[in-house]
């Protein structure tokens, strides 16, 4: 335990005496610090800008900041705290729209526009985005705390009891459960996860002549990650908004804001109000955030639903709809609970449950030096894990970030409400050409651009046929780990074909996959 | 008036020696791309960016370091066979990438011949290692457990490396369960976890031998181990060879002599420097720099290739 405390207190280090970006009276400003705080801003505005969302802004901005800070372990936390930033920051900007223009900033702030914009619409638009903000750092805050506990205590179990097969078993568990959840049938999810795969084994393997590569030379080291990543997450979301705008020029044009009435602001009582929805509403997301695959948007309608018959039961209750800050509060600490403890797949087992972790993933494996997992969570007797330390300076950062939050992240929701008025046909051809910069800097290749755009196109495709896309990147990036683990399980075993079905635990794993590809697709 | 002088001496050096000009006033043409034929965040990975920084600290040149595991560095190599022969871009493999695994290859576009070797950084401190007070932590203890039925998994993290696992085994009595794994930090995070029983590393464990969490069972060198010098070597179990070699630098074949002469000198320079980080990594986990450049690491890798030739002959027989 002690060595445990030692461990955390390495980490607040590495953040606090980490490289300074600049000295002040002899005190050093911490890099890391500086990219959490550039970052929040950055969230918050891209979360408060209809068409742009968290995703998005890691996406572009990853490429950049590697090559800004390299590919050398001090750059880990300068760039965590970053993409951190944006995480936090755009879960907390989404509300901003959807309560001062009726518009939801991300898919997820859906459930914050039916009260909070009658709210704003009564003259109390500050007192929305208050409860907003409250809702959403205490849901959030809560979530990291479930993510610093458990994160350490399910990588040490999966480490003591999971063997080669039962890791291999549990990474295809973990795939078929986010074709299960993910989109509108199961069908479509395993399409979506088998494509993934298929483009991941491209030149994989360790045959020493590549696989796949239908003898293109651009092929021979494998589809780049990024541009498989960005190309059907984010240059096919904006094809597909660039295709509804075309048919209709105002699709996401905003509506005039009303202003503040005398009576706006927080009112007395209203925390003492949404506490408890607050509460429900954050053990709602976390416990949905911890499953892979599962997003922030189902965690808020089921959080707002719930409170919803809650409050149909009590005659005394504002009716939700209406304005009642129970909605807003319920929804807010939903969705913004999921971040935290998603990222709990992603340090112990290294799998990505949503967009946000999948660029966490990305960075980690692109700058080196840090690789979630197991691995991650030892503690060699005598010796320093460079990485466990690393892994707490990231929740160090998480914790600053949800301080920053508290404090002056409501001021800047306020800064930020402009932006959606910026329209979209002008800001979707400049993200498009800074993605593709962003990508041409990191891979300098053309083929990675024309991949692509490829890719984009495919994404776009996918979106018209309401395949899921995610799965798609999930599966292409544990593609790797699956082949590898099913590999090594397969020569530890003596080259057992029957591997996967070698102990219980891997079995039940295995059953699970089937249950949940029978049980939890659904129509929709 | 030191100050003075020393420009001008170094001016006059410069006219007076042609053959040291080309070299000392070789700069690379653009930023280099450093490929590293290991997986991130291991001991290897490490040493070359810890080398690289040192090179860029030192030199002002600038260094890209990515990352291009696999096929025992093979990739890496078909990947530097396209790069420009002009110093601009050079790789971080194992002396066997280009004489063992290039042999079993048999891709006759990456044989050691299309190669230019830049320098040597450390020699292999191979042991096979097994965790400290486990059910494996003696020669000894893996045979008894052999004949007593017990399946022992062997993690290696190359061919070169799985086929001595066969023919220690083969000549030990011993059917293996051969894993392959990516790197020493695989065969060691195995370990950890339980995954596999015994593995070869090439110097990553040091630290961890240091500390007592693992043990070196055997040697795979000829000379004694620096953290286990007690460890039998594996010729003594029986094995017909060594598994040694270098950690090394490699670039493009016909690479411009002045790029090699300034990119060997640069590399010793950073990894023999007492002050460098890279040389504090090579004395901690790698047994020490050693640094072999030129004339002389041509004639090892030489040996080193007729070596392999015969132990691929032995294991196929």
């Amino acid at each position: 335990m002690s060595e445990m405390l030692h461990y955390v207190w390495l980490g607040v280090l590495s953040v606090f005496q980490g490289p300074a970006l600049l000295e002040l009276g002899g005190i050093g400003l911490p890099l890391a610090l500086v990219m959490l705080v550039a970052g929040l801003v950055t969230g918050i505005a891209v979360g408060a800008t209809p068409g742009l969302a968290g995703p998005m802004a890691m996406a572009i901005s990853l490429p950049l900041l590697i090559s800004a800070f390299g590919f050398t372990p001090d750059a880990l936390l300068p760039v965590f705290g970053f993409l951190i930033g944006i995480m936090k920051g755009a879960t907390l900007g989404g509300a901003v729209p959807a309560i001062l223009f009726n518009l939801p900033g991300t898919p997820d702030a859906m459930m914050t526009t039916l009260d909070g914009f009658p709210m704003a619409q009564a003259g109390q638009p500050r007192r929305a985005l208050r409860i907003a903000q409250l809702s959403s750092v205490a849901g959030d805050t809560f979530s990291d705390i479930v993510l610093f506990i458990c994160a350490p205590f399910l990588a040490v179990m999966v480490e003591a009891y999971l063997d080669l097969p039962e890791k291999t078993a549990l990474l295809i568990l973990s795939i078929s459960f986010i074709a299960a959840v993910m989109g509108s049938s199961v069908g479509k999810g395993l399409l979506s996860v088998s494509l993934g795969l298929v483009v991941a084994f491209i030149a994989a393997g360790t045959d020493l002549s590549p696989r796949l590569t239908l003898g293109i030379d651009a092929l021979q080291t494998g589809v780049p990650l990024i541009a498989a990543v960005l190309g059907v997450l984010i240059v096919g979301e904006i094809f597909a908004t660039l295709e509804r705008l075309w048919h209709d020029n105002h699709a996401l044009d905003v509506k005039a804001a009303s202003d503040g009435s005398a009576e706006d602001g927080l009112q007395p009582g209203d925390i003492r109000r949404i506490a408890p929805y607050v509460g429900r509403g954050a053990v709602i997301g976390a416990a949905i955030g911890a499953l892979p695959g599962v997003g922030s948007t189902l965690a808020a309608t089921l959080s707002y639903t719930m409170a919803a018959r809650r409050a149909r039961r009590n005659p005394a209750a504002q009716p939700f709809g209406t304005g009642a800050p129970e909605g807003i509060a319920a929804t807010e600490a939903a969705n913004s609970a999921v971040s935290g403890a998603n990222l709990i797949p992603v340090l112990s087992l290294g799998i990505p449950g949503n967009a946000a972790a999948v660029f966490l993933i990305l960075a980690a494996d692109s700058i080196g030096g840090f690789n979630p997992g197991p691995a991650v969570f030892s503690m060699p007797e005598g010796a320093i894990n460079p990485q466990l330390v690393t892994v707490f300076g990231i929740f160090t950062l998480m914790s600053v970030g949800n301080l920053l939050n508290w404090v002056v992240g409501g001021g800047v929701m306020r800064a930020m409400g402009v932006l959606a008025k910026i329209p979209a046909t002008r800001l979707l051809p400049v993200v498009l050409l800074v993605s593709l910069t962003a990508i041409y800097v990191q891979e300098t290749s053309m083929f990675a651009i024309w991949a692509t755009l490829a890719f984009g196109v495919l994404g776009w495709a996918m979106r018209k046929l309401a395949v899921p896309v995610l799965p798609f990147v999930i599966a292409f990036i544990l593609a790797g780990p699956i082949e590898r683990s099913a590999r090594e399980a397969f020569s530890a075993s003596g080259a057992d074909p029957w591997f996967l079905f070698s102990s219980p635990t891997s079995v039940i794993l295995l059953l699970l996959a089937v249950v949940a590809l029978i049980f939890l697709g659904r129509e929709k | 008036m030191t100050k003075f002088y020393t420009p001008l001496l170094a001016a006059a050096l410069l006219v007076t020696s042609p053959i040291g000009v080309q070299a000392e006033d070789w700069t690379p043409p653009g930023p280099i791309t450093m490929y590293v034929g290991f997986a991130a965040g291991g001991g290897a990975d490490t040493q070359a960016r810890l080398i690289a920084q040192g090179i860029e600290e030192t030199y002002g040149w600038t260094i890209i370091p990515q990352q291009l595991p696999g096929n025992s560095g093979l990739t890496l190599a078909a990947e530097l066979a396209k790069a420009p022969a002009d110093g601009t871009a050079f790789g971080m493999v194992v002396s066997e990438t280009l004489t063992y695994s290039a042999q079993a290859a048999g891709d006759p576009a990456l044989q050691l011949d299309k190669f230019t070797s830049l320098a040597t950084t450390a020699e292999f401190q191979m042991g096979l290692v097994a965790m400290a007070g486990g059910t494996f932590d003696s020669w000894d203890k893996v045979t008894e457990a052999a004949a007593a039925g017990t399946p022992i998994r062997f993690a290696t993290a190359s061919d070169r490396q799985a086929d001595m696992a066969w023919h220690l085994g083969q000549k030990a009595g011993i059917e293996f369960n051969i894993v392959e794994v990516r790197g020493g930090a695989g065969v060691m995070d195995g370990l950890r976890g339980g995954d596999v029983d015994i593995g070869w590393v090439a110097g990553a464990q040091s630290k961890s031998v240091q500390q007592g969490e693992m043990t070196n069972i055997a040697r795979g060198i000829a000379a004694p181990l620096a953290d286990s010098p007690d460890a039998p070597a594996i010729t003594e179990l029986g094995s017909d060879f060594y598994l040694d070699g270098y950690f090394m630098f490699i670039a493009p074949g016909g690479l411009d002599p002045a790029a090699r002469e300034a990119l060997g000198a640069a590399i010793r320079a950073v990894a023999e420097d007492a002050a460098s980080e890279a040389n504090a990594l090579l004395i901690k986990g790698f047994g020490g720099p050693s640094v072999r450049i030129g004339a002389d690491l041509d004639s090892y890798m030489a040996e080193a290739d007729a070596d392999a030739a015969e132990l691929i002959k032995a294991v196929g027989e």
